[in-house]
């Protein structure tokens, strides 16, 4: 009789062929363009979170080794990622085990300030684009339950949709509000980050002088003057 | 366990295809949230719905419902950043139990019942009411979470129409204190500084007050400063050791209620050493004195009158002869050389010091006496009402301060004055439009005589709003008892089902915060305005509508007669008529309706940062310092002894019991438990244990332990090495969880000026279970 552990294996493996047959698929979705849905998630009022804090990010981006850029050992999903939070952009909550008494600038900040591998949780850490603050568990609590007191129905808006670009090979626009997550190397390059907003030339310091932040959805329109 | 080949195989092949069907499927949800179908996000400022700090937010919505929160660049108290709870507060709208119908008590149990017969109801049987028991017979209760116009409104209502004074605010069980305080000092209410002070200072100390948990925004503006400059120092001074003193440079531990002896002791070291400001000692400070052994308020009708006999310097340091650091070391368990720290950063005269507190010093039988003790070492040194100098009084509701003390809903006030003053009662009467004889001169019930005279059958109707006091009465089991006793009719407006909702005869469906029009106003003098961001669910109302519906039923139509379009600005402009003099006028409704906040005194177009400083304040006068809330236009220093608590750990009761909130919930949790990741970080409240008396008595952390006062009993599990660390001989419990009700347990001593109960001292015994 097979064992249920091979059993989910071979679905898992049937599900993979499935979608390495729909590979043609994928590229054209990544090549097309929809401009209109980038407003599922997009700010009319956009911060300019990245501009105020640009030497701390440079500065950052100067401190992180060539090795750690060009990592890529990741195995965070999307899914994982967006399971961990309310809405797109809301802060995680923390998926491991937390020492009391809380000394979050040193515990927190030891590892997901710089990254790196953790033999403990044998994973890459996820770096935070924003170590200069430093009451982590502020805004960051974990998770010693299951259950909830009573149900919610809440709702929110879809994560943003992966490989929109306006032409075909343009580079995409910055689809997420930028306040607090200004920082593009900490969540889009190295062996922490997610491997499917991961970016392929982690090399090339000036991310924003090719991915612009969308701040509108409507169309720019002319107003003459009567 | 060791991963073989195949499991990483099948892990990769496993994330690969999650990956590729986020690629593949466009629409599918990869979030733990359902999606809403609509386009795009509309970002609208809100002040926050939970503490005092008034953080400003922008909450994203979509279609008709709020799907995201972020931290408003434009709102100078928190720059952008929230906390856990303000990140997440937009959940609180949508939890299942939802009330959006009113609810009225048939045969025992609450039925739906359609909106205008339960409003119809409430009105006569408040009518009735008063006919059958005259008009101290009902009353009404609400809360610093009340909408500015809700308070102003019911203050209308019952003071102005009704004639009672029969109106109160849990802000009584959280900030009276500190406003007796502010009156017996500086002789108006609220702080003289502002926010901006956490940029400016040296050194901070935090008096019985974990801001990491209870004001994150403003702790983490706090150690930013810090980080920022290299001389900055942060002195915790606390009962318990909490995530702000892990945070903190020192952390210093006295014995609870000593806080009295130590604030003496640092005056005297202060005065020892010849690092009293004489410059401003003399020309701004007088000195004062008091009752002495004024009692804790245990009995019913308990009477207390303060009278002050202005004193001169010389006695005011025979005074603090008994408080020499080595006298009060042996009090408070504080060493010597630590109270000796404390006052030299006081005395030097390079180092900015700003003082926090909130409820360690508030709910405090002696909650008056120390927050004037305070203001003492502030004063001696002429360290206020400058840009990071000054002693700072947090708040621990959004609109404590908007309110209930600025619109006055309590017993004794009006929006302007007190009602035992004529001048006061004949503003109001000709702004509220009613006959001044209208106004009842005489002050009735505080809060916890308020409930006991509910109990004794004094008052029979109470409409309450905004606050759960079946969880938050101290005593609880006197109180729930009377409130359930026959003859006594219960409204709640409410928004969820809580312990207040279950004993209630109607509940009225509330529209929440970003429901609907409104005004806070937070700790630091700011008006914060909210449009109606979402429509209301099924039959919910504004409070303030609510009460306009049930005045318009009383026969107040001619007080009541504004349009559900423009009330809330109608409401606006009639109330700032009450302060509008430079020492407290409010900003207009157009002003509001496009800043992220604005503080008051908002005189000329400008806000008022520091008051009592003519460089700052456009009602002082002269050069410098102008305590203009005095008839001496001096700052008061008052000689306050150090008392015992109301009730001591002794052989029987050996713990002292301390309790409080903790950073995921607010308050009772009747909003915060809704919210998912709230809920499941903090799911149950507990008893913290210090280790060494856990040890002793063989508990480890998780056990069930039976926690006794002479009043009542809770079993909860225990918590040993949490996040706080109760001294040896102290256990701390949170208060927001309605499962086990620790309030059972506590004392209903109050402080006898502020009549503000202690919820952080009463003698408790632990029992294993």
């Amino acid at each position: 009789m097979e064992n249920p552990k091979q059993k989910v294996g071979k679905v898992f493996l049937i599900f993979a062929g499935l979608c390495i047959l729909a590979l043609p698929l994928i590229v054209l979705t990544a090549l097309s363009s929809e401009p209109e849905e980038m407003e599922a998630s997009v700010a009319d009022t956009q911060n300019m979170d990245f501009d105020d804090k640009g030497q701390a990010v440079f500065a950052s981006y100067d401190q992180i080794s060539r090795d750690y850029l060009e990592g890529t050992s990741t195995g965070r999903t999307l899914s994982e990622y967006y399971s961990r939070r309310q809405y797109p952009g809301s802060p995680p909550f923390i998926p491991h085990k937390v020492e009391e008494p809380d000394l979050a600038p040193i515990e927190c900040l030891t590892c997901h300030a710089r990254g790196g591998w953790t033999a403990e949780l044998k994973k890459n850490t996820p770096i935070t684009p924003h170590p200069e603050q430093e009451a982590c568990r502020q805004c960051h609590i974990t998770v010693t339950e299951a259950q909830l007191f009573v149900e919610t129905d809440w709702m929110s808006v879809a994560p943003p949709r992966l490989g929109r670009t306006s032409l075909p090979g343009a580079p995409p626009p910055i689809p997420h509000e930028l306040q607090m997550r200004g920082d593009c190397v900490a969540c889009h390059v190295g062996p922490g980050t997610v491997a499917a907003i991961r970016v392929e030339h982690p090399s090339r310091g000036n991310c924003r002088q090719c991915h612009v932040p969308v701040t509108s959805a409507a169309p720019w329109q002319r107003k003459p003057k009567s | 366990m060791d991963i073989t080949r195949r499991d990483f195989i099948k892990s990769a092949a496993l994330q690969s295809a999650v990956t590729t069907a986020a690629v593949l499927f466009p629409g599918i949800s990869f979030g733990a949230w359902k999606n809403v179908d609509s386009g795009a996000i509309d970002w609208r400022k809100t002040p926050c719905r939970f503490c005092g700090t008034g953080c400003g937010l922008l909450v994203g919505v979509s279609g008709d419902r709020a799907v995201a929160v972020k931290g408003d660049p434009n709102c100078t108290v928190n720059k952008g950043l929230c906390c856990v709870k303000g990140y997440h507060s937009v959940q609180i709208l949508y939890g299942k139990d939802r009330v959006n119908k009113a609810l009225v008590r048939k045969n025992g149990k609450l039925v739906e019942t359609p909106l205008k017969e339960a409003l119809d109801l409430v009105a006569g049987k408040m009518q009735e009411t008063i006919k059958s028991h005259g008009k101290d017979a009902v009353a009404m209760y609400g809360s610093g979470q009340w909408s500015i116009t809700d308070g102003y409104v019911s203050s209308k209502l019952f003071k102005g129409c009704i004639g009672t004074n029969n109106l109160e605010a849990n802000a009584r069980l959280c900030m009276a204190s500190a406003v007796t305080g502010f009156l017996t000092t500086f002789g108006l209410d609220e702080p003289m500084g502002c926010y901006d002070d956490l940029d400016h200072a040296d050194v901070f100390i935090t008096w019985g007050n974990n801001m990491a948990e209870m004001h994150p925004v403003l702790f983490s503006r706090m150690l930013a400063n810090r980080k920022s400059k290299n001389n900055v120092t942060i002195i915790d001074l606390a009962t318990r050791t909490t995530r702000t003193s892990q945070a903190a440079d020192k952390s210093i531990i006295f014995n609870p209620q000593t806080d009295l002896a130590v604030a003496n002791a640092i005056c005297y070291e202060i005065i020892r050493n010849d690092w009293v400001n004489w410059d401003f000692v003399n020309k701004h400070v007088s000195f004062h004195k008091g009752k002495t052994n004024i009692g804790y308020g245990t009995q019913d009708h308990f009477k207390f009158k303060d009278k002050a006999e202005t004193v001169d310097w010389e006695t005011y340091k025979a005074f603090l002869a008994d408080y020499t650091p080595e006298k009060v070391e042996k009090i408070s368990g504080v060493p010597a050389k630590d109270i000796k720290y404390l006052a030299a950063l006081f005395g030097d005269p390079d180092k900015k010091v700003v003082s926090y507190w909130c409820m360690g010093m508030n709910q405090h039988t002696r909650g008056t006496w120390i927050n004037n003790l305070v203001y003492n070492c502030h004063l001696l040194v002429g360290k206020i009402s400058q840009p990071g100098n000054g002693p700072f009084s947090l708040t621990g509701q959004p609109s404590a301060c908007g309110t209930v003390r600025e619109v006055g809903t309590l017993t004794h006030k009006l929006p302007h004055g007190v009602v035992m003053k004529e001048g006061a009662r004949k503003m109001a009467a000709k702004i509220w439009d009613v006959p001044v004889e209208n106004i009842d001169p005489k002050p009735t019930y505080h809060t916890v005589e308020m409930f006991r005279a509910l109990d004794r059958g004094d008052i029979r109707f109470m409409w309450i709003q905004v606050t759960n006091p079946m969880v938050t009465m101290p005593n609880l089991n006197r109180y729930r008892n009377g409130a359930e006793k026959d003859g006594r009719f219960l409204v709640v407006s409410e928004i969820y089902p809580t312990p207040t909702y279950d004993v209630a005869d109607v509940v009225l469906p509330s529209a929440l915060w970003i429901e609907r029009e409104g005004f806070f106003g937070n700790s630091e003098r700011r008006t914060q305005h909210n449009d109606q961001i979402v429509p209301m669910p099924g039959d919910c109302m504004s409070n303030t509508w609510q009460i306009i519906e049930v005045a318009r039923r009383m026969g107040f139509e001619k007080q009541f007669p504004w349009s559900e379009e423009t009330y809330i600005e109608d409401i606006w402009n009639e109330y700032i008529q009450f302060h509008d003099t430079p020492k407290h006028r409010m900003a207009p409704y157009k002003e509001l309706k496009a800043n992220s906040g604005l503080q008051w005194p908002f005189v000329n177009g400008l806000e008022t940062k520091w008051r009592y400083h003519a460089k700052y304040d456009p009602a002082a006068e002269g050069e410098d310092f102008d305590f203009y809330g005095k008839p001496d236009r001096r700052a008061w220093i008052w000689l306050r002894p150090y008392e015992p608590a109301a009730e001591s750990p002794d052989s029987e009761y050996p713990f002292w019991l301390n309790t409080g909130r903790i950073l995921e919930h607010w308050h009772t949790g009747s909003m915060t438990r809704r919210v998912p990741v709230l809920h499941r970080a903090a799911p149950e409240a507990y008893v913290e244990i210090n280790p060494d008396d856990a040890t002793r008595m063989g508990i480890n952390s998780g056990n069930k332990v039976k926690v006794s006062s002479r009043r009542g009993s809770v079993i909860m599990k225990a918590s040993i090495n949490g996040r706080g660390r109760p001294p040896r001989g102290m256990v701390f419990v949170p208060f927001f969880d309605e499962s086990y009700l620790i309030n059972e347990v506590t004392l209903d001593a109050f402080c006898p000026i502020s009549k503000q109960p202690d919820y952080k001292k009463c003698a408790v015994k632990l029992e294993k279970v």
